[in-house]
């Protein structure tokens, strides 16, 4: 966007754009440094030693894997729906669907609980796995189905007059042509169940149902006044996220703007 | 503001298509009669908009009674609730709170994330470091960072002894402490989690600017920041009404930061309506009046959505 042919503006732009990344670099360098203060790694070796973070992160990934496969099957059955069959009112049960996208999670806390508690949910996956399908799932079909009418109807048309019926068109055709969506929403619905605090906050109870986003909250009972080893639980849980996001960085990127471009 | 959040965005870039599939009928004519989709999108719809909206109805059942969330006899009291929430000082607080940082942190965002987006279009070495640094925050759950910025705004934290070190010592003061700064700070801690959302889709919107606009621009004698505000800008603007659609309601639906960082406080300087709500139905157990806020939260958030939105249909 800016003309960078001398060197001195190539140096300016340089300059202002590292001095603008450091406030954004500066709480992760802050909380390496605290996680080290005071005993050092043996912080990190403490708070691994109580044995209870990879429960917490067993319990994050099977919530994340079921809330994924969910949000998966159903929203691929409902894209190939709405943007390739007949469905009369097909836009009045779309927008009744999109309308779910501003609900804030915390106006279903109340009906949630009294009927997670008579179902007997409370406590259990699916109690988090369920209600987070449920929000995920909306966005998931606005972007595939919009991924979908891109792909042309001749080719839907063409297997018809072969005699495909709907589901071999389904499994020949939609599956395999939504792979670059797929893997979007994959993404998306991974950060999301992966990152979420209130659900589980409010649903799992015990250290051997709860999330990696409830740890440091654990660790604050745990170890009450030393900050550090909460700190080192923290850095804990963030490595494996920058991890994935750095091995996984262009289907995280096209994750988030796969809506926004054609 | 989470992935759900970041979806917001795009329903508005959707608009055109809505329409498209609107006029799909007619060229449905053409080739065989299409086969009913009905029973295919039936579970998602069922599994969503049953659990949804039986969430919402149940919600504005208990909104009219007084109950504590156990007790097996409520107490029908009509729009009671919903005349003391008009009453209570600190509804009227968090709205006030949404509304400061609904605006501070999306003109502070774009501002951040546009400048980034076009410094990174200016071949610059090292870019995928640069996009490294301002993503990294939007993976990070909330709730892992919040412990490391309670620290970091402590008294004896390192965001005073960076003031001291470049002389500014007599600002440092214990922020989240107080009343005056914690807002503040709760808003930067969202400009530092959510920056890469908005710099990464103004940046994913700038390559599709045609190159040729941009050098005939140059060559008529417009420097780089004309071209910015008179081409760039302009151009990226449905991108910059989907991102304020996406504040609005990321900041009605604040929850985690200011229930982790400053638990609402100090003297509900940091209340949102997400976390007045929690502390409502579930330490305080109002269960009765936290459902009939959740009412009012809802009709805000949709009220917010649509306001955006046909704003956004308008102009596509």
């Amino acid at each position: 966007m800016f003309e960078t042919r001398r060197l001195s503006s190539k140096i300016i732009l340089q300059v202002l754009l590292t001095i603008m990344v450091l406030p954004f670099l500066f709480p992760l360098i802050a909380m390496v440094q605290e996680s080290l203060a005071g005993q050092g790694w043996d912080n990190y070796r403490v708070v691994w030693d109580t044995g209870v973070v990879p429960e917490f992160f067993r319990n994050s990934a099977i919530i994340a894997a079921g809330v994924i496969i969910i949000v998966y099957c159903l929203t691929m059955l409902a894209a190939y729906g709405f943007s390739k069959l007949h469905i009369r009112f097909r836009e009045v049960y779309f927008w009744m669907m999109l309308a779910a996208l501003t609900l804030p999670e915390v106006v279903l806390l109340t009906p949630l609980f009294s009927t997670a508690t008579s179902l007997g949910l409370y406590n259990t996956y699916d109690s988090v796995i369920l209600p987070l399908a449920a929000l995920q799932i909306p966005f998931a079909v606005l972007l595939t189905r919009n991924f979908v009418n891109g792909i042309p109807d001749d080719l839907f048309d063409a297997a018809r007059v072969d005699g495909a019926n709907a589901a071999v068109i389904f499994w020949r055709i939609i599956l395999p042509l939504t792979r670059p969506i797929a893997a979007a929403i994959i993404v998306l619905t991974l950060i999301g169940a992966w990152n979420d605090y209130l659900l589980p906050l409010v649903f799992l109870q015990s250290p051997s149902t709860q999330t990696i986003t409830l740890l440091p909250s654990f660790f604050i009972s745990e170890f009450s006044d030393d900050q550090t080893k909460v700190v080192a639980s923290a850095v804990i849980t963030a490595i494996p996220e920058i991890i994935a996001y750095l091995c996984l960085q262009r289907l995280f990127e096209r994750g988030l703007t796969a809506g926004a471009l054609k | 503001m989470s992935s759900a959040g970041a979806g917001t965005t795009i329903s508005l870039a959707r608009q055109p298509d809505a329409a498209a599939g609107r006029a799909a009928p007619k060229g449905r004519r053409r080739g065989p009669r299409r086969p009913p989709g009905l029973p295919w999108i039936l579970p998602a719809f069922v599994f969503v908009v049953g659990f949804i909206y039986y969430c919402i109805g149940y919600t504005g059942y208990i909104s009219t009674l007084n109950w504590d969330g156990v007790s097996p006899n409520p107490q029908h009291v009509g729009f009671a609730n919903y005349t003391q929430a008009f009453h209570d000082p600190v509804f009227w607080d968090t709205i006030r709170h949404t509304v400061i940082f609904f605006v501070v942190t999306f003109t502070v965002q774009t501002a951040i994330g546009f400048t980034f987006a076009a410094l990174l279009h200016s071949r610059i070495k090292l870019p995928n470091l640069y996009k490294v640094i301002i993503f990294v925050p939007v993976v990070l759950a909330p709730a892992t960072m919040a412990p490391i910025f309670r620290q970091i705004f402590s008294a004896n934290g390192q965001f005073n002894a960076i003031l001291s070190d470049i002389g500014l010592g007599s600002l440092a003061h214990p922020w989240l402490a107080q009343s005056s700064t914690a807002l503040p700070v709760i808003m930067a801690i969202t400009v530092w989690q959510w920056t890469g959302v908005t710099f990464i889709l103004y940046f994913a919107a700038m390559t599709q600017i045609d190159k040729e606009i941009l050098e005939a621009a140059r060559i008529d004698g417009a420097n780089g920041f004309r071209v910015l505000t008179r081409i760039v800008w302009p151009s990226v603007r449905g991108t910059t009404i989907a991102l304020a659609m996406l504040s609005v309601i990321g900041a009605l639906k604040t929850f985690d930061v200011p229930y982790l960082v400053t638990l609402g406080g100090p003297n509900y300087a940091t209340e949102f309506l997400g976390t007045f709500i929690y502390r409502i139905s579930i330490p305080t157990a109002e269960v009765g009046y936290g459902a009939a806020l959740s009412i009012l939260l809802l009709i805000l958030a949709l009220c917010g959505a649509l306001a955006f939105g046909l704003r956004g249909t308008r102009r596509n």
